[in-house]
């Protein structure tokens, strides 16, 4: 999130007026006031080129090379015109984005849509000043979907980073770009722990013995089965079964039930996580909830001040992972 | 040379990987960018280009990685040696021909960075103006617009980054580019004011054209090429002088083997100028391009030294203003010239006999004709100048022709003039003329110069050109002293005193075709012709004289440069005030939305209800229904559908399809 980063120098300054001008928005249509163009260094060695085939077609009182010249010049100025038109009248959409693990390579998605009835070549978009361009074609009457790679760095919920979308179409002796903010907003978890300790003990729900559950899942004790819920862990599933219904012709699976009633609570806290820093903590939480989830298990979270009750599946992981990202 | 040729090879251009495939194909493009040069290219730069295209070309094929440095380093040192060993300097025209090319060829062992294809890229055209150097003909021009078209396509599609593109979708950009760009250069070509080379232009490998060059070798060259050069400028201080008296003095040839026509030997006696001048005064400022040669060209005949700041002048015998130092650099010098004069000694001295000297035993039947020439009793009566009237009349009415294709004259060649081929140029007739009086026993010489010019309009310079060379005789009279003859004007009275000027005839299709039908073959010459003419007339020719004419038939009464630039100006304006209308015309009408919903307002307003600039559709359609009920309800749906497009969170539905639809829709009224 290099963006958010204070504005150092005037360059900097500079940059955050010329952003501040532009209104966020998660579509936007490019048209001259919002498009760009400056020649390259490839465009100033054709100037010079040009200039030098001039000063030949004069000394040596060529006609022909002043038609040359003069061609080249037409055809170089006809490009730049081309260029501009690349990306002038060219519409982009912006899927709003997952949220992503910090440090963890991940994409954007935007649509490119093109009204016209020629084919838009050579459209590179990517993070403004990140580097990594992805580069796309945009059929004619039609629209193209773009994976702009980028890499989260803080946790929280940030302003999405400006995009910018260039091309050097046809001749590579222009520059032609446009700086878009994006209305949306994005979430970052922490980066998980690389390797993180064990999960903490459970603690015992008040007033509940204990040993005997722990028996009883060690012992793989089930009290039947129920449909197959995202992110139950693998070895719940039923694959008799499931073989069974695939022969049938559907894709249906089944899990194994464990015994609802839990005596002992898997309690994810910030204060069990023993890391001075915070930050640290915070990751050592995020790679728990990752794992707890992962074996199938009920998990609380305290962190913070704020505490998410035990409970497992899809949600319950986005909600821990929301305070985890956000406290 | 190179038979790699990618777009030839469909069954290759299909498998290619891209990378292979655009690489052959810029190799191909190079190789049309030498070919039409090659025969002007040192052997060695030939050899380099075509292996090392070759080498590439296969690598390409292979995907083998390029070689490294050190071949690159040794192939340059190569380059460059040869350049230095073949032309002794890496700078003049020919020694930069070879090494562009040679590096043209070098730098595609390099093609990895963006930054080394552009170099290619800028390089190529390069090479393609140096083809003009030795041709600008209609063939180099088309193949050098393939060429340039090539280049165009290759940059392009090394701009198209995604996938593998065909080769023809660039190919077809790079071609509207051209032809849109094609206007901009027609302007620019029309427009841009023809100046003055910037410096002196190196004045190297000028020979087999016409001009000057100290001697006169007779019948050996079978074509001459007219050189449209410029030779000289001269400003007259006055009027212009009558064109049948600008003679503008070069070296005077007297010493003939037969064959060649040298100056006198500067050890032999030479005769007293003896000059006397009449009439008033010529005074001009000349302006003469670089010639590597001594001599000062002035107007025929020059008494003082011209005003050449810094440069010694002596003038010789013949009357020719000689510097210690070649020319080397453009040369302004003032003269004072009288077209009325009278030179050389009135008696008969012994150095005349200079002016008689014939290898003994050439052109026998000249020589007999002479001696038959001398016994006429006219001549006999009427001396010297009656003799000269004579050889004149015979020239005139004797069939003789002027060309500039005579072929290559044997040993003989006054004979072979006088009795056989009756056809030549300048120097043909002035070199048998000059035979013919010296067999007569006629002192007389060859002057050689310039005759003529043309007037440019703009800034009123008299131009000389090389292909206004001329060679003329001089002949001594009893009493007279030495009397200019131009007997070229007796065989092509336009050859002088106009500036007409006799087009070389192409011979590209003769023979060819006479097989099959002699008249296909006449009309395909004439049209070739005529397009080689239009070609010479509105494109090689287009000078600063047809400039201005120009600006006067669109209405400037005394055109300058500054009205090109003017009108150069003008033109650009405008363009770029037409292009900001344009641009604030579109920013005003960009949204087509909006533009579609003012024409809904619009049909609104055509069935009596008024609504205004704010009114959203979906009060519109409501209040289509509230007027005509369930007549609306089309309209109505459109309307809310329109607003949908605009608002609604799913996929838009395509403008253009409601677009499609508003036209076909049937409003109530």
């Amino acid at each position: 999130m290099t963006a958010t980063a204070a504005p150092t120098g005037l360059r900097g300054r500079i940059d955050q007026w010329f952003l501040s001008r532009r209104p966020p928005s998660d579509r936007l249509e490019l048209t001259q006031r919002n498009v760009y163009i400056v020649p390259t260094a490839a465009g100033w060695m054709l100037l010079a080129t040009v200039l030098v085939l001039l000063v030949a077609s004069i000394n040596y009182q060529l006609n022909l090379g002043y038609l040359l010249t003069f061609l080249l010049a037409g055809s170089a100025a006809v490009g730049m015109h081309i260029s501009h038109a690349t990306l002038r009248g060219l519409a982009m959409h912006l899927t709003p984005p997952e949220a992503q693990f910090a440090h963890a390579a991940a994409v954007f998605r935007v649509t490119l849509h093109n009204v016209r009835r020629s084919t838009r070549f050579g459209i590179g978009m990517a993070v403004r000043g990140s580097g990594h361009w992805a580069w796309t074609d945009v059929p004619a009457q039609g629209s193209c979907p773009v994976e702009i790679a980028f890499l989260p760095h803080r946790r929280g919920l940030h302003a999405m980073p400006p995009l910018t979308a260039e091309t050097r179409f046809p001749l590579g002796t222009f520059r032609v770009w446009t700086v878009w903010r994006p209305a949306a907003s994005l979430l970052v978890y922490p980066a998980p722990e690389a390797h993180p300790p064990p999960l903490p003990p459970g603690e015992p729900v008040a007033g509940q013995p204990t040993g005997a559950v722990a028996r009883a899942r060690a012992a793989g004790e089930y009290d039947g089965i129920r449909a197959y819920r995202r992110g139950d862990p693998l070895k719940l599933v039923v694959w008799k079964k499931a073989a069974r219904a695939q022969a049938a012709g559907s894709d249906d699976l089944v899990s194994r039930d464990t015994q609802q009633a839990q005596r002992e609570e898997l309690w994810l806290d910030a204060q069990a996580a023993a890391l001075p820093n915070e930050e640290a903590r915070l990751s050592r939480l995020c790679a728990w909830v990752l794992m707890a989830d992962r074996l199938g298990v009920d998990y609380g979270l305290r962190v913070a001040g704020r505490s998410v009750a035990p409970a497992q599946g899809e949600a319950h992981k986005r909600q821990c992972l929301e305070v985890l990202a956000t406290c | 040379m190179l038979t790699v040729k990618p777009r030839l090879a469909p069954r290759w251009g299909g498998a290619l990987p891209r990378d292979a495939r655009d690489t052959l194909f810029l190799l191909g493009v190079i190789a049309l960018i030498v070919l039409p040069q090659v025969s002007n290219l040192p052997w060695w730069c030939l050899v380099l280009a075509a292996g090392v295209l070759a080498w590439r070309a296969r690598l390409a094929l292979q995907s083998k990685p390029l070689p490294g440095k050190w071949w690159r380093v040794a192939l340059l040192a190569v380059t460059i040696g040869a350049t230095l060993a073949t032309h002794r300097t890496l700078l003049g025209r020919d020694a930069g021909v070879a090494m562009v090319v040679a590096l043209l060829a070098l730098k595609t062992l390099e093609l990895r960075a963006r930054r080394d294809a552009m170099v290619i890229f800028f390089l190529g055209f390069f090479a393609m103006l140096t083809n003009f150097f030795y041709s600008q003909s209609l063939l180099t021009a088309l193949a050098m617009l393939l060429a340039l078209l090539g280049l165009l396509t290759a940059l392009v599609n090394a701009h198209m980054p995604v996938g593998r593109p065909p080769l023809m979708q660039a190919a077809r950009l790079a071609g509207l580019m051209a032809l849109l760009g094609a206007p901009i250069m027609l302007a620019l070509f029309v427009l841009f004011p023809r100046i003055a080379p910037l410096w002196g232009t190196p004045n190297d490998a000028m020979t087999g054209r016409s001009g000057l060059s100290g001697t006169m070798r007779v019948g050996a060259i079978a074509q001459l090429a007219l050189d449209n050069g410029i030779a000289a400028r001269v400003k007259f201080d006055g009027a212009v002088p009558a064109r049948n008296t600008l003679y503008f003095r070069g070296p005077v040839l007297a010493r003939f083997d037969g064959r060649e026509w040298r100056e006198l030997n500067p050890f032999a006696r030479a005769l007293p100028a003896d000059l006397e001048v009449r009439g008033p005064p010529v005074r001009y400022q000349m302006t003469l391009e670089a010639s590597q040669r001594p001599w000062l060209i002035t107007l025929d005949v020059t008494p003082q030294a011209p005003q050449a700041p810094g440069i010694d002048l002596r003038q010789t015998a013949d009357l020719l203003w000689v510097s210690t130092q070649p020319v080397r650099d453009l040369l302004r010098y003032r003269a004072e010239s009288y077209t009325q004069f009278r030179s050389g000694p009135t008696q008969r001295v012994p150095a005349l006999r200079s002016y008689l000297a014939l290898p003994p035993g050439g052109n026998p039947r000249t020589v007999a004709w002479a001696e038959q020439l001398r016994a006429d009793p006219a001549v006999l009566a009427g001396g010297t100048p009656a003799l000269v009237r004579a050889a004149m009349r015979h020239l005139r009415t004797g069939g003789y022709e002027y060309t500039l294709e005579p072929g290559v004259y044997g040993d003989n060649t006054a004979d072979e003039f006088w009795f056989d081929r009756k056809a030549g140029f300048c120097e043909h007739i002035a070199s048998a003329f000059v035979v013919l009086m010296r067999a007569a026993g006629v002192p007389a010489r060859i002057v050689t110069g310039y005759q003529g010019g043309e007037l440019n309009g703009v800034d009123g310079y008299w131009v000389i050109r090389q292909s206004d060379a001329h060679a003329w005789a001089e002949v001594w009279e009893e009493g007279q002293g030495w009397v200019r003859v131009d007997p070229t004007s007796a065989v092509s009275p336009g050859r002088v005193g106009t500036f007409q000027r006799l087009a070389p005839e192409p011979g590209v299709f003769a023979g060819a075709f006479d097989a099959m039908s002699p008249t296909l073959t006449q009309n395909l010459r004439a049209a070739w012709e005529a397009v080689n003419n239009s070609w010479n007339q509105w494109v090689l020719n287009y000078t600063q004289g047809r400039q201005l004419d120009l600006l006067k038939k669109i209405g400037f009464s005394a055109p300058s440069m500054q009205d090109l630039i003017t009108v150069l100006l003008g033109l650009v304006i405008a363009v770029s005030l037409g292009g900001a209308l344009w641009t604030l015309w579109e920013r005003s009408q960009h949204d087509p939305w909006l533009r579609l919903l003012g024409k809904a307002r619009a049909r609104l307003r055509d069935a009596g209800i008024d609504v205004g600039e704010a009114t959203p559709p979906r009060e519109m359609a409501a209040r289509l229904g509230q007027r005509f009920g369930a007549n609306a309800d089309l309209a109505s749906d459109w309307l809310l559908r329109l607003e949908s497009q605009r608002y609604a969170r799913s996929a838009p539905l395509a403008l253009s399809a409601l677009r499609a639809e508003f036209t076909r829709l049937a409003w109530p009224r």
